[in-house]
């Protein structure tokens, strides 16, 4: 009995092997959000705040191209120069205005985007208050109110 | 079944069309939106924040076919007395490549009355002079911006990209993309040639 159970055990080693292996193999990927060596962790995070001019919808702390790598390499020089994140940003907005910011700030027609989703909940609020008002309304709705007509038809279908 | 018309058991008063009408209105808007959006020039064009600001300042290693006319280091730096027309560019850039020899052909024209600049970013010096090499670029210079930090600077986000500054040294227009004939004869006359 028990070295039947071992050797269920060993058989399912060829199995369990490469699953391992595999494993390994998974383990040996460094995790996506590991900076590379080069650059503190401060600066891969006010890059990702900052879009890659050259590319489609990554940020400067995710892209390898060229003027993201610079743009890295500028925010760890005015970071050890004493400048703060703010300060960063200003530097880059100035070049490439407000759309360089990942989050742009909420003012004039990006203030509508911000509020749409808000403006949406309010138009479904009113929307679903309204519908609840006339079913209500229905519902109250006493014998009196209701026409001769209506009830003649109504008996001549029972 | 009785064949009486079915009598309309709801005795709401009848909606009439001005009922659908804020419908409609939100309708005729997002079709606007959308069209509006369709027959944008192009989507992904961008105006450069420096327009109407002072060209930022620089001064970058020439490279080798024009140091022996502008010396060792050349760039913008205020006070040059003529417009300019800055020009971002890379060896490895396709479309840098329908654009150069028109470039030249202005350049050998216009040359006397407005300084052509090639910033050469984001590149290897060698294949740079391959090139400029390749297409015989001889009548304006270019100054080498190996990482591209001024084109930072300027906030290029790809290349080929071309800037006009006044007489004065203020950025009027940022083109991005290949510069065309047509696109060359505008950026003169803006500068009032």
């Amino acid at each position: 009995m028990k070295s039947g159970a071992r050797a269920g055990r060993l058989r399912a080693v060829p199995f369990l092997l490469p699953l391992f292996s595999f494993l390994l193999f998974s383990l040996a990927q460094p995790a996506s959000t590991t900076p590379p060596p080069d650059f503190s962790a401060e600066v891969f995070e006010i890059a990702r705040d900052l879009r890659c001019p050259v590319c489609q919808g990554e940020s400067a702390g995710e892209s390898n191209a060229g003027v993201a790598v610079e743009m890295r390499r500028i925010i760890a020089e005015q970071l050890a120069q004493g400048k703060s994140r703010e300060e960063i940003q200003a530097f880059f907005v100035q070049r490439y205005g407000d759309w360089i910011l990942s989050q742009p700030p909420a003012r004039g027609v990006n203030l509508l985007v911000w509020l749409s989703p808000l403006l949406g909940f309010a138009a479904l609020g009113f929307a679903l208050w309204r519908y609840q008002a006339a079913v209500k309304a229905r519902s109250r709705r006493s014998a009196a109110d209701v026409s001769d007509e209506e009830i003649r038809a109504m008996e001549s279908k029972l | 079944m009785s064949d009486k018309p079915v009598v309309q058991l709801d005795n709401e008063p009848k909606r009439t069309w001005l009922a659908y009408l804020p419908w409609l209105l939100l309708v005729v808007a997002l079709g606007g939106v959308f069209v509006w959006g369709l027959r944008r020039e192009d989507p992904n064009k961008l105006e450069s924040a420096l327009v109407g600001k002072p060209a930022p300042a620089f001064s970058l290693p020439v490279l080798q076919p024009y140091q022996a006319r502008y010396g060792q280091e050349f760039g913008v730096r205020g006070g040059e007395g003529k417009p300019i027309i800055l020009n971002i560019w890379a060896s490895w850039c396709i479309p840098c490549r329908t654009e150069a020899p028109l470039l030249e052909q202005y350049a050998q024209r216009y040359g006397d009355k407005v300084l052509f600049l090639g910033i050469n970013v984001q590149d290897q010096q060698p294949a740079a002079l391959g090139f400029i090499e390749e297409f015989n670029l001889r009548s304006f210079p270019s100054v080498f911006d190996g990482r591209g930090r001024i084109g930072i600077d300027y906030g290029y986000y790809g290349v080929p990209e071309t800037f006009v500054i006044d007489a004065s040294g203020k950025v009027l227009l940022r083109h991005a993309g290949a510069v065309s004939e047509a696109d060359l004869q505008g950026f003169l006359r803006q500068v009032g040639l």
